[in-house]
């Protein structure tokens, strides 16, 4: 493996990564409780909105700062590369979507669905991407 | 980019493992080099140039010649 520059960024991320699934658990009982129980509007309700995604900015950002603590030129090389990919495939996907939702009424798309399915692309864009330097 | 590093390695009578190593980069990444599905930056080629103690010349070969 690639010794201890790679081991510290691992470490970092998991550690970050703990932090935010902990704080996305907490905003989202956090908002379900809030909301079911008191029904906010205004400010408030913006804000608890907002609170439930700032986690899920928060992973995104933690897994940016890990590829770019990455010393290992292939596996930064295939994770930028898969990237690309997935932003396409998402942007495509969305496309599509959208243009059957215009004209054949297909269900609606919420947008907070597109990062799971980005998500969803990178794991497949990694796996074929990475195959390629076996 | 064709290159001697499975020559040079088992010279020393290294695994891809062991080169990693000295490298600080992935067994992975040695392979994809060593196979030629990917060229090092001029950094990494720099230090396998020390680590062999040879020229980079002399490790990678020049396709465009």
């Amino acid at each position: 493996m690639e010794g201890k520059t790679k081991d510290l960024a691992r470490s970092r991320h998991n550690r970050r990564l703990i932090v935010f699934s902990v704080l996305l658990a907490l905003a989202g009982s956090l908002d379900a409780w809030v909301f079911i129980r008191r029904h906010p509007t205004g400010v408030l309700a913006y804000a608890l909105a907002v609170l439930r995604a700032l986690p899920m900015i928060g992973i995104m950002a933690d897994f940016g700062l890990y590829v770019a603590a990455l010393k290992d030129e292939v596996m930064r090389s295939i994770i930028y590369q898969s990237m690309l990919w997935s932003i396409g495939a998402t942007l495509g996907f969305t496309t599509v979507w959208g243009f059957l939702e215009a004209f054949v009424h297909i269900p609606h798309l919420q947008p907070l669905l597109v990062m799971p399915v980005f998500g969803l692309f990178v794991g497949v864009s990694l796996f074929l991407v990475a195959r390629r330097y076996e | 980019m064709k290159n001697r590093l499975k020559v040079l390695r088992a010279e020393r009578d290294w695994s891809q493992g062991d080169l990693a190593q000295r490298l600080e980069v992935s067994r992975q990444s040695v392979n994809a080099i060593e196979t030629g599905k990917f060229d090092p930056s001029l950094p990494l080629a720099f230090k396998l140039a020390r680590l062999f103690e040879m020229r980079i010349e002399e490790i990678f070969e020049d396709s465009g010649q």
